[in-house]
């Protein structure tokens, strides 16, 4: 019965979480588009609202290519790894009090875990692909992991210090329901770092690297097309979910807000997330994409000791407090 | 030429980020803005005077025929060589048209047929919507061409003296013009304010230079 129940849950939460993908894609066409002074899509439903749905039907049908050359097993397992990854990560994430499938005490630990073997991913689907595009591009991630999921940790480690806890329901609780005691005020060169780093760690703009355009052709995922393509672009969008999320767990006090909503005690958290999301697409609607050096100098040089330093800072306080 | 650098950013600058704070406000800004797409199969764009759109002959109501005297001036300024026209003589030297065929495909759209023609029988037309699956649709005939007339008056708001002043061909003065083509244009179309060329304008202001010089 309560495994009944909790595969029940796991279908409500992925149900909410697909369409949630599909809308994110149609809510970032339409705020870069307004952004350029465009109208984005608008022909599918009223002002494209059915465009998603569209989109999805189309690379559902649309035909599985695997390339001569390519590393059969390996092409067809990568994107699996990407999205299985960035899905169970979703099961420790509360939206509100109680209101998570896995309640484990190491959430921001397996968060992070994740998040590294979704990287697995993006470079097996970039060696496997079997064309020099994909291969720079799977490179190039590697890289950018390795550089950026330190800082990622590091802007964290003051945030576990504050709370003492790694449980992600423990930590908005210690942050209690009031404005000023967000960890945002004491931590906000953690914030800094660990918004940059999050940027990279979901390979957006101005950290697209992996999959440049202008360069790349379409990076990693050159070679993909249909559901497969699709399930890439899935995985995207749900790892940048997942951080916004932890972004609001972390430091922006979780589900509590200035009042409560009754019937709907998620609503503050998934409000805040929204506003990460706006966040991405803002970011992705103005920069250029960094360098390769510039990438690797920002994230060694300045996040890095940006990140040792709010470490060193933490403490200190906590010692001179108590 | 004099490169101007950016001036160096100070360390405040350099915390904050400034000017990425900038182009945040400025595509924040733009948000809010109107687009400005035309949604183009429910939207149309404005057509302005001098539109070279689909070719057409022009239906002479009194004949009911095309106005065309096979003098051959547009077939021979035709830079695309897309015109092709062929005709007979009576004893008396009068010319009749056999065929009259434009490859649609192959103009470049300059116009200069219609400007050239002497008795405004080639003109063109504010349509622009004739892609076709079929090749033969685009090369057109006398009666296809007549055709296109019938329809653009039918579909369009002008009436039959239809003829656009803009199309005349420039630095002749107005009087030794057809007399349609003698029509209300503005100011920069007239002959004396025409822009005819780097040459003309050179001289022009040598011309005026060279009078201020003298006044004075």
């Amino acid at each position: 019965m309560q495994i009944l129940t909790i595969v029940l849950q796991i279908a409500i939460l992925l149900a909410i979480v697909l369409l949630h993908v599909a809308y994110a894609t149609y809510f970032e066409r339409k705020i870069i588009g307004h952004m350029q002074v465009r109208l984005g899509p608008m022909m599918v439903g009223y002002h494209g609202l059915l465009q998603p749905i569209a989109d999805g039907i189309k690379s559902f049908f649309k035909e599985d290519i695997v390339p001569e050359q390519a590393d059969r097993p390996l092409f067809l397992f990568a994107p699996v790894i990407c999205l299985v990854t960035m899905l169970t990560s979703l099961a420790v994430i509360p939206f509100a009090k109680g209101w998570v499938l896995a309640d484990i005490n190491i959430g921001l630990l397996f968060i992070f875990a994740m998040s590294s073997l979704a990287s697995y991913g993006v470079i097996l689907a970039g060696w496997a692909s079997n064309s020099k595009y994909t291969f720079l591009g799977g490179l190039r991630s590697m890289a950018q992991v390795i550089s950026y999921e330190l800082p990622l940790g590091l802007s964290l480690v003051g945030v576990m210090m504050l709370s003492g806890s790694l449980n992600l329901t423990t930590i908005v609780d210690s942050q209690g329901s009031s404005f000023s005691s967000m960890y945002l005020f004491p931590q906000l060169i953690g914030f800094f770092v660990f918004f940059v780093a999050m940027l990279a760690e979901t390979n957006r703009v101005p950290f697209d690297l992996p999959e440049a355009e202008t360069e790349l052709v379409s990076g990693y995922i050159t070679e993909y097309s249909g559901m497969r393509y699709a399930l890439f672009f899935m995985a995207e969008y749900i790892g940048m979910m997942v951080m916004s999320s932890i972004g609001t767990i972390c430091f922006l006090g979780g589900w509590n807000g200035p009042f409560e909503v009754p019937f709907f005690p998620p609503f503050w958290f998934i409000l805040k997330v929204y506003g990460f999301l706006f966040l991405f697409i803002w970011i992705r609607a103005t920069l250029p994409r960094y360098r390769y050096d510039q990438l690797m100098a920002l994230g060694w040089k300045l996040l890095l000791p940006l990140a040792l330093l709010n470490i060193f800072l933490t403490g200190l306080f906590k010692i001179l407090v108590h | 030429m004099k490169v101007q650098y950016k001036p160096k950013r100070n360390l405040l600058e350099t915390i904050f980020q400034v000017e990425i704070l900038q182009g945040m406000a400025l595509t924040l800004r733009k948000l809010f803005s109107p687009a400005i797409t035309r949604q183009y199969p429910q939207e149309k764009p404005p057509m302005y005077p001098g539109f070279r759109g689909q070719h057409a002959l022009v239906r002479d109501s009194l004949t009911n025929e095309s106005k065309c005297v096979a003098c051959m001036r547009c077939a021979t300024v035709c830079p695309s060589r897309c015109i092709k026209i062929s005709y007979h003589e009576d004893e008396s030297h009068k010319r009749f048209v056999d065929s009259y065929t434009i490859e649609a495909l192959r103009c470049v759209f300059c116009g200069f047929c219609v400007e050239v023609c002497p008795v405004g029988a080639i003109t063109m037309t504010e349509v622009f919507e004739y892609a076709t699956y079929n090749r033969d649709t685009t090369y057109f005939d006398k009666d296809l061409l007549l055709e296109n007339w019938d329809r653009f008056m039918a579909g369009s708001g002008h009436d039959k003296t239809y003829v656009n002043p803009f199309w005349r061909p420039r630095g002749i003065p107005e009087s030794s013009l057809p007399a349609q083509r003698r029509m209300n244009v503005p100011d920069d179309w007239t002959v004396e304010k025409q822009f005819v060329g780097k040459k003309a304008t050179s001289s022009q202001q040598c011309l005026t230079a060279t009078t201020a010089g003298g006044s004075h």
